[in-house]
């Protein structure tokens, strides 16, 4: 089912935390909310499944307005952070609940229960209390209790946060091999960019209320529209160098230097402030060339390096490469850049 | 309104209605009440009017005239179809009744005397003398010592006895035939004019203060640092026998004080082994009854500041200690710089918690002393208590004692009113995250 | 932490200090079965005497067994009341987003500090007016009513601390709130139910001026009021009777506080009366 925000406005008191959101998640798609904390994700979700009232704009799921419609009523399963399984209900009763509370015959809630907690692999564990079961099997079962409904829209909210590294990845394609399965449509909140750029089909990247940008991982990954998005997006981060444009090239603040633009920013005019965005990957060691700076940190990560190289003039760049012996920390070393793959933007961080 | 609101509404009715019932409306009736006359006298329902001789003989010092007052008193006979028929209905002989009614229809007389003798007079009189006594009485009218329901009947039982009363006088005269409750501030005036009062006053503030210093901080801190310090099972030990007395009910409890202090009880028994002669601890002086007063509700008040206080002072971070320890800083320092700071909030909070309660309370004393000897230890609320529901002279005084419990349901508001702002209300008041 | 370190000498001031409570309680038990001679403190024989109040009334005084079975009607009927009147209220006012929540809220905390006793005369002729003065129903409900705002503010701290997570998935799964309440957060105070039971049963049973003002009449009579009629009519006060009948009714009390002394811990650490 389509999901489609439009002109959602909320307000806590006098604070508006957000303000005018549109977002529209197609059928059948995982959109990611991604954003720092308390940039509004949490909100959202809670607009989208009822439980916080919408100040302002609607909210549609298909074609129906369901603003005004209570949790209840919109079939929208959750997945919280915390799971909130029910501590006194063993995984059968927490899993057979939502349909129990729809007066369901008691034969139809147990086929039914059998049927997604074996999709889940959890059938034998429907006696135990939640607080006997690890932390991957707690979420399991949450989801078990959110599909049972068969639900049109599924909501995660930061569904992995609380798992540790291993399990994280193995629920990662679990919840999205589901999804598949199930065709449903499904929002998922997180802060962990690989997680959005590992699950979703798309991303929509928040910051303080609004939405920056709306796209498949790659995209973003590869058009961002603002310096916040290209920050957000890549691990290790991102690099800004600023500086201003002179005879179509950029000149790096506090160093002669200059740096050719890529294609399509030749345009700009003189002495414009502007700010350059150099991912690690597009950054690689010359011989020789205008631009040199001191290695001012290494740090391996098993087969590659990454290293911090602070230019003249004290603005630092990253580069990342395949392991090797010959760099050490305080080197001199000249950079040689991608020039079709830099990223420009304004004084603002507006993508040009 | 959603349905999970309805729900809401729905689930705080009850509530709402009895503290509106059988809290609100009391606090306002005490409010009400204070500004009344009622009594036993009076009752609580509506009076009625009733003319007695002491009303009389007050109406006559405040500047009635006396020959009123006298007739008013006085008993007439009146000769009208209304006391002849009475007359009849009581079985005076017909004939009697029928010669009088045709000589002296309308005719009042002043005193038995006098009509007597006119009954006598009659062709068809009374055989006997005590017939004629008799048959007397049913002409007797008087305005005295008859209740009359309502303002009417009293001023037409007045228009009938033939009296002459000036307007202002009937009017005095109708006010304070009143039996009934009215409206007055004289229990203000009385509560801030007598001496009582102030005695009373001083009586409350030295049962607050010394209780609430001595124990229900002063030594629930003692217990409370004293116990951190002791091994696990001794600390228990102390906490569990200072918490009997807040469980023990109030009337077993101050017995076991009773036997403690009574002449026949373990004080008089011990100290006559030697030769210390047997009375009674409790009361036989002020300063004594003072003395159990303060014990009595100071054990079980140091209860909740022990607690309170222990639960604060296991919250301070080990390594507080550790580290002062290190410095080889002695118990008494650790207790001063580290401890007494960290109480800072508990030890305000159970002070003016404290406060209100025993301003408030008056079961133990009522129970230990009664507020004897004399009434060397009557607090105010005691004093409200007896002036209004029990006292040996029988006659209770609602009104002045919803009075005298106004002033504490005042101090009472203000109080927590004040509290509530000291101790941050809206920390407390989290907005509801599920919003419908 | 060194914390044996000069212990003996604390224990010790301590004892001295709580010496008279350890001897009236001690006493309180011995004094009942023993048989003293005047002058002398220590028993030199059993006896039964001190009990016949089970087995036969008291002079002019009512049944031991009817005023008990008064007593726990007292006590549970207040007990019930509040427990469902808390644990609804308590709900609604943790819970629900309703206009004028914090006014409830701080009228609730205003009366839970507030002096109780000062209202007894109003009630006292309140419940003359409406005729239920001289009832265990009056009693009764003037005694739930007086508990209530504790009552509220406990249930409310209990259901504060049920994560919200809880609430929400039981109404994104469907079920209306009185349901999730009913079986979703309900179990989850039970330790506050249980606790708050216990503390309104106790200060029922031991109540005194309440009924003593309310309902003194001999066919109503609790336990407090037959002691304390009993104490204040005997000039000679034989102690020994008094504390049998005492400790029959502390029996109760006792063995509550047994069960559930940590519980009772809280609630009385929270602030009440006293
Ligand atoms: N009940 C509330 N009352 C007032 N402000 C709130 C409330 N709930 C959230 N906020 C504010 O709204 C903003 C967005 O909160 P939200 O919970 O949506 O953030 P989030 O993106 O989910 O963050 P996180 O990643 O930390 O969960 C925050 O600034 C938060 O302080
Ligand atoms: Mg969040």
């Amino acid at each position: 089912m389509r999901i489609l925000i439009e002109n959602f406005t909320k307000r806590f008191g006098a604070d508006t935390v957000i303000d005018a959101m549109n977002l529209e998640v197609a059928d059948g798609e995982m959109l990611a909310l991604l954003g720092p904390s308390g940039c509004g994700k949490s909100t959202t979700l809670f607009a989208v499944c009822g439980l916080h009232v919408v100040d302002d704009g609607r909210i549609l799921f298909g074609d129906e307005d369901v603003t005004g419609w209570s949790p209840q009523r919109r079939n929208v399963g959750v997945v919280f952070q915390s799971y909130a399984l029910y501590p006194h209900m063993n995984v059968f009763d927490n899993v057979a609940f939502p349909l129990q509370v729809k007066r369901e015959p008691g034969p139809a809630i147990r086929r039914r229960v059998s049927e997604i907690t074996a999709m889940l692999e959890i059938e034998h564990l429907l006696e135990r209390l939640p607080a006997h079961l690890s932390g991957g099997q707690q979420q399991r079962v949450a989801l078990a209790r959110a599909l049972i409904r068969r639900p049109g829209v599924l909501l995660l909210d930061e569904p992995l946060a609380n798992l540790d590294a291993r399990l994280r990845l193995d629920m990662r394609s679990e919840i999205r091999r589901l999804q598949r399965e199930t065709g449903i449509t499904a929002i998922l909140v997180t802060h962990d960019q690989v997680e959005a750029m590992s699950m979703c089909d798309r991303i929509a990247i928040m910051d303080r209320g609004h939405v920056h940008q709306i796209a498949s991982p790659a995209d973003m990954y590869r058009n961002p529209v603002s310096t916040f998005v290209a920050g957000f997006l890549g691990n290790p981060p991102i690099a800004f160098l600023s500086g201003r444009v002179r005879g179509g090239r950029f000149w790096l603040d506090g160093s002669t230097a200059g740096i050719d633009l890529p294609g399509g920013c030749e345009a700009l005019e003189d002495g414009r402030e502007i700010r350059l965005g150099v991912r690690p990957e597009h950054v690689r060691p010359a011989d020789s060339g205008p631009l040199s700076g001191k290695v001012s940190f290494v740090e391996t990560h098993g087969r590659e390096n990454l290293y911090d190289v602070t230019l003249n003039g004290g603005q630092v760049l990253r580069s990342i490469q395949p392991v090797r012996g010959d760099i050490a920390p305080g080197q001199t070393v000249h950079c040689r850049l991608d020039t079709d793959k830099l990223l420009v933007f304004d004084r603002e961080g507006t993508r040009l | 309104m959603t349905p999970g609101k309805w729900l809401g509404v729905l689930f705080l009715m009850p509530a709402t209605l009895f503290v509106v019932v059988f809290f609100l409306s009391p606090v306002l009736l005490t409010a009400v009440f204070a500004f009344t006359s009622m009594s036993t006298a009076t009752g609580v329902g509506e009076g009625g009017y009733l003319i007695t001789p002491s009303t009389l003989h007050r109406l006559a010092e405040r500047g009635m005239d006396r020959s009123t007052a006298e007739s008013l008193g006085a008993t007439t006979y009146l000769v009208n179809p209304e006391t002849l028929s009475r007359a009849r209905a009581a079985g005076v002989a017909a004939a009697t009744l029928d010669e009088l009614g045709q000589r002296h229809a309308g005719k009042s007389f002043d005193g038995r005397r006098g009509f007597e003798r006119a009954l006598k007079s009659l062709n068809n009189r009374p055989r006997s003398v005590r017939a004629l006594k008799q048959a007397a009485r049913h002409f007797e009218t008087s305005v005295l010592n008859r209740t009359f329901g309502q303002r009417e009947d009293l001023l037409a039982a007045l228009a009938a006895s033939g009296v002459r009363l000036s307007d202002e006088d009937r009017e005095r005269l109708v006010d304070a035939s009143y039996t009934g409750w009215t409206w007055t501030t004289d229990n203000l005036r009385r509560m801030f004019g007598t001496a009582d009062t102030a005695q009373v006053l001083a009586n409350t503030l030295i049962y607050v203060f010394v209780t609430l210093i001595l124990f229900n901080t002063g030594f629930a801190l003692v217990l409370a640092i004293t116990t951190f310090y002791l091994p696990t099972t001794e600390a228990a030990v102390f906490r569990g026998i200072w918490f009997l007395p807040r469980i023990t009910p109030p009337v077993l409890y101050v017995l076991l004080w009773k036997w403690f202090a009574w002449d026949t009880g373990f004080l008089s028994t011990v100290l006559g082994w030697f030769g210390v002669a047997s009375r009674n601890w409790m009361l036989d002086t002020a300063f004594n009854a003072w003395v159990f007063v303060v014990l009595i509700n100071g054990f079980v008040g140091a209860s909740m500041g022990m607690i309170i206080f222990s639960s604060a002072i296991r919250a301070i971070p080990e390594p507080l200690f550790w580290a002062s320890e290190v410095d080889g800083a002695s118990r008494w320092q650790q207790v001063r710089r580290i401890i007494l700071p960290q109480l800072r909030w508990p030890i305000l909070f159970v002070t003016s918690y404290q406060t209100l309660s025993l301003l408030t309370s008056f079961e133990y004393i009522l129970l230990a002393t009664d507020g004897g000897p004399g009434s060397t230890t009557e607090v105010w609320s005691l004093a409200a208590y007896h002036t209004a529901l029990n006292n040996y002279a029988g006659n209770l005084q609602y009104g002045y004692g919803a009075a005298l419990a106004l002033v504490l349901v005042i101090i009472g508001v203000v109080l927590s009113l004040l509290y509530l702002r000291i101790f941050n209300f809206d920390a407390l008041v989290a907005r509801p995250r599920i919003e419908t | 932490m060194p914390r044996a370190r000069g212990s003996g000498i604390i224990v010790a001031l301590l004892a001295a200090a709580s010496a008279p409570l350890v001897l009236m309680y001690v006493f309180l038990v011995i004094e009942t079965v023993g048989e003293a001679p005047p002058g002398q403190l220590l028993p030199d024989g059993f006896t039964l005497e001190n009990w016949r109040f089970l087995w036969e009334d008291l002079p002019g005084k009512a049944n031991i067994w009817a005023v008990t079975l008064n007593t726990f009607i007292f006590a549970s009927a207040t007990t019930v009341i509040v427990l469902a009147v808390s644990s609804t209220a308590g709900y609604a006012l943790s819970r629900i987003n309703l206009p004028f929540r914090a006014y409830f809220l701080a009228g609730v905390l205003v009366l839970h500090a507030f002096p109780t006793v000062t209202l007894i005369i109003a009630i006292f002729l309140v419940l003359q007016m409406i005729g239920l003065y001289n009832t265990l129903t009056g009693v009764i409900l003037v005694k739930a009513s007086l508990e209530l705002p504790l009552g509220i503010w406990i249930m409310k701290g209990f259901y504060d601390t049920v994560p919200w997570e809880i609430e929400m998935a039981g109404v994104q799964d469907g079920a209306s709130r009185f349901t999730v309440w009913r079986r979703l957060i309900l179990p989850q105070v039970t330790p506050g139910i249980l606790a708050l039971g216990v503390f309104s049963f106790l200060a029922g049973w031991s109540e005194f001026i309440l009924p003593q003002v309310l309902a003194p009449d001999n066919k109503v009579q609790v336990l407090s009021v037959y002691l304390a009629g009993l104490i204040a009519d005997d000039y000679d006060l034989n102690f020994a009777l008094f504390k049998s009948i005492g400790l029959f009714y502390v029996i109760p009390v006792v063995i509550l506080y047994l069960f559930f002394q940590d519980k009772l811990m809280n609630i009385y650490g929270g602030g009440t009366k006293g």
